[in-house]
């Protein structure tokens, strides 16, 4: 398949990257900014959110409102967020409002006005968001598996914590803003119809005068206890289990996604056809796969009456026990052809594209080729993943269970 | 993009919308029946052979068919709602043929004892699942209060008392009078190699035995009524609401004017309802959208926020409301609601997947076909004077039906409650 690429670097550090996709009429931009929940610090968890949040809230000649009334207004389907790596502003329009778009996240990233009177708004708003979050049990069983499975910071929740946002000044967030919110380490990326070199001319308008600022960095702390049972008044118990898993880029990240997708990736996967299909244990069973640049982890989860759960578990156990040694060809090829359709399906949207360069450059400095990617692929052989599982068995399981009992983690996984 | 329909024999419909050059393939049976086909002693029926289905026919088994579905490279699934009963499947466009062979196959299921037992459990698991989620039943019970004895009032999953009676013997039936060809469509959107499929659809299709189409049952729709009640859910953190109210139906013109109107005052973002509650952090969520059935239509509001907090705010949503009523959208609103709608239209056209849906529901309640053009020219075609139409027609602040669900705000059901405000 023809894939054409840009990427340039601006003189302050600000990576740009574009793909052309022919045939549609959209585009989709992208502005990952390094100023991602690993720097919250120690008691000010949910920092990055709310500088997110407040972003928003007025920027340049705009107030909060006219940046919403200005994006929408073009046609603008926007969004925010922020992840334990990046702050991320992005926009997906019919092409020919690119122009009207770019000034005002040139707006939101160099003149947020960060006012005092609207920092009450934005702190209830992140904390609403936390209450929310109390009442999805899945996802709060995933948020724990995070945080007692990666080292701190990164297994902190980039949502916040309420107790720490109700603490966060004014003054934090200026200084969280001004010091990672900047060129160095920016990616703009850019997919669909476009016109590569007059994006980057506009980009470079915007943003070439833009001071550099300086790196930080974060070494990574301590890890919390391998086991953690959360108490949740709920129908249903919610297992997750992680286990360490090489990062995007690392060379055998290919063979490790290959082997998961097998125990947990499809609906003929180890996972759901013995759990699911032939128990009825569950409604919802799965592996998958987590990457931050220096970590990663492979995941399973399950959410299951109590009465089955410690059955739940005991076969999930058994399932990723049993994976070494058992992968068949015909397994192996399904994995492949689901990654690869989803590959090239991927091309239908600007912003899945625009969301999967930036991801690339962040993890590998530099955007693989669709081509190169589907190679990687065709390469993979049940020789290679099983040589892989035999060298990394699975250790440091972390095994968290929210509902109203806690289960027994029996004949654990060994190393 | 091209339009493209052929219909067999036996009634089945086959429907394409034709792009050249296009990545993907997508293909899907949509069968028109759901959980208002069903009565007392087949509730959750439709939902439940949603997922038989999935478990093998006479010739192939259940893992064979996960195994032909993932070996395809397919993000196949299959949903269930009140009307429609709908199996898809994306592909890259080489996989087209064995997409629809496998899709053709499994729309006549072998319906086996022993599967139906295990997989009574999985329902029941996913009822489960979604009791403990927000919001808690509400929504179900809210539309069951809005319809009362109308076939639309049945939530879809069913209950576990209604799933644990249920005999396979009923669903056979059921799936022989509901899955008859003339009740299907066959619809595919992407890059489509058309005579082929048609092809597929005479050899696999062909021979279904055409039955007399069941008609539906289309009691008139009630009168909108005020009706408040209350789900207590001790642990729960926020309280979740969801209020009802009268919109056009599927086949009204006005509701397109009904879904910018909704934008315009509870879209997620830049909409009345989120500058007055979400922005401010008062609530955590706060919507308005407009959902039609073939013979009913609904304003759907949802709101959650801390339980002391939601009888106020119900009241200012209603006031919002009003507020509209007599002033109307203003010009600037009204502009900024419909470019969003036409970007959205854009977006969703680029994505066969989504097309699907779009064509595959539009001919299977209608018989029409709309294309991403026309849907363009519909919205930008809207105008000040349509809205107000609708919000004379249809008043949000008028009577509905207001569910609230979590630790608990009302103590006692009170006609005096937010609905009735």
């Amino acid at each position: 398949m023809k894939q054409t690429l840009f990427s340039t670097t601006l003189s302050n550090g600000i990576v740009l990257l574009g793909e052309s996709l022919p045939g549609l009429e959209s585009v989709a931009v992208a502005f990952h900014t390094p100023a991602g929940a690993i720097h919250d610090g120690p008691g000010r968890c949910g920092l990055a959110t709310l500088s997110g949040e407040m972003m928003l809230r007025g920027a340049g000649g705009r107030s909060s409102r006219q940046i919403v009334e200005d994006l929408e207004s073009a046609g603008v389907q926007w969004a925010q967020a922020v992840s334990m790596s990046h702050a991320s502003f992005s926009g997906a329009m019919v092409a020919r409002q690119l122009a009207d778009a770019l000034p005002i996240y040139a707006d939101i990233l160099r003149r947020p006005l960060l006012a005092e009177e609207d920092l009450e708004n934005a702190r209830q708003m992140v904390l609403q968001n936390l209450a929310g979050t109390e009442d999805d049990p899945a996802h709060r069983a995933i948020l724990a598996l995070r945080e007692i499975h990666y080292p701190s910071p990164w297994g902190m929740p980039s949502e916040g914590r309420t107790a720490d946002v109700e603490g966060l000044g004014l003054d934090r967030v200026r200084e969280f803003v001004a010091t990672h919110v900047r060129p160095r380490g920016t990616i703009i990326a850019i997919a669909g119809r476009i016109d590569w070199d007059d994006f980057v001319g506009r980009i470079d308008r915007l943003f070439g005068d833009w001071d550099p600022g300086a790196t930080t960095t974060v070494a990574a702390g301590p890890r919390g206890p391998h086991v953690r049972h959360v108490p949740h008044d709920s129908q249903q118990t919610h297992i997750a289990l992680a286990w360490t898993a090489p990062p995007y880029r690392s060379e055998d990240s290919y063979e490790a996604t290959a082997a998961l997708a097998v125990l947990g990736g499809g609906s003929s996967s180890r996972l759901f056809s013995e759990v699911r299909e032939r128990r009825g244990l569950c409604y919802s069973v799965s592996a998958g796969y987590q990457t931050h640049r220096d970590f990663a982890m492979a995941l399973c989860y399950s959410g299951t009456t109590a009465a089955r759960a410690q059955e739940t578990l005991d076969v999930m156990l058994a399932e990723i026990r049993r994976l070494p040694g058992t992968i068949q060809e015909a397994e192996l090829e399904r994995v492949k052809a689901r990654a690869k359709s989803g590959l090239v399906m991927q091309q239908e949207s600007s912003a899945a594209r625009a969301g999967a360069i930036a991801r690339q450059w962040y993890h590998l400095g530099t955007v693989r080729p669709l081509a190169d990617e589907l190679a990687r692929y065709d390469r993979l052989s049940v020789g290679s993943i099983e040589r892989w599982l035999a060298t990394h068995p699975v250790g440091d399981l972390s095994v968290v269970s929210l509902g109203r009992e806690p289960l027994e983690v029996r004949d654990a996984v060994s190393a | 993009m091209r339009f493209l329909h052929e219909r067999l024999d036996n009634g089945l419909d086959i429907i394409a919308e034709v792009t050249d050059g296009g990545l993907s393939t997508s293909v899907g049976f949509f069968v028109r029946t759901g959980s208002r086909d069903e009565t007392d002693d087949l509730w959750g029926a439709s939902h439940f052979l949603e997922h038989m289905v999935f478990k093998g026919t006479a010739d192939l088994s259940a893992e064979e068919i996960n195994r032909r579905l993932d070996w395809m490279g397919a993000s196949a699934n299959a949903f269930t709602s009140e009307e429609d009963t709908v199996y898809h499947a994306a592909v890259l466009p080489s996989q087209q043929h064995e997409a629809v062979d496998l899709l053709a196959r499994m729309m006549r299921p072998a319906l086996r004892g022993e599967d139906f037992a295990t997989e009574k459990l999985v329902i029941l698991e996913e009822i489960r699942m979604y009791d403990d989620q927000p919001p808690f039943g509400a929504d179900d019970r809210c539309r069951a209060a809005f319809f009362g004895k109308h076939p639309l009032a049945r939530s879809v999953l069913g209950t576990v008392e209604s799933i644990e009676r249920l005999p396979v013997e009923a669903m056979r039936e059921y799936h022989r009078r509901r899955y008859s060809p003339g009740n299907i469509v066959l619809a595919a959107t992407g890059a489509i190699d058309f005579p082929a499929l048609v092809e597929s659809a005479k050899r696999l299709c062909g021979d279904w035995e055409p039955l007399p189409a069941t008609e539906r049952r289309r009691p008139p729709t009630p009168v909108a009524h005020d009706h408040i009640e209350t789900i207590v859910r001790p642990t729960a953190t926020l309280e979740y609401a969801v209020r009802m109210s009268a919109g056009p139906a599927g086949d009204d013109d006005d509701r397109f004017a009904a879904k910018l109107l909704a934008v315009a005052l509870g879209d997620h973002s830049g909409s009345r309802l989120y500058w007055s509650l979400v922005d401010s952090g008062e609530a955590e969520h706060a919507s308005c959208h407009h959902h039609d059935f073939l013979d009913a239509g609904l304003m759907i509001t949802q709101l959650s926020c801390d339980a002391a907090d939601v009888e106020p705010l119900l009241a200012r949503i209603l006031g919002i409301y009003h507020d509209a009523a007599t002033k109307g959208i203003g010009a600037a609103e009204f502009t900024q609601a419909r470019n969003k709608l036409a970007g959205r239209v854009v977006l969703e056209g680029e994505r066969p997947r989504r097309r699907l849906f779009h064509v595959g529901l539009e001919w299977a309640h209608g018989g029409l076909y709309r294309s991403v053009a026309d849907n363009l020219r519909i919205v930008e075609g809207l105008t000040e004077d349509d809205l107000r139409r609708v919000l004379d027609r249809w008043p949000l602040a008028g009577p509905g039906a207001t569910v609230l669900a979590g630790p608990g705000a009302v103590a006692e059901p009170s006609p005096s409650g937010p609905a009735g405000a």
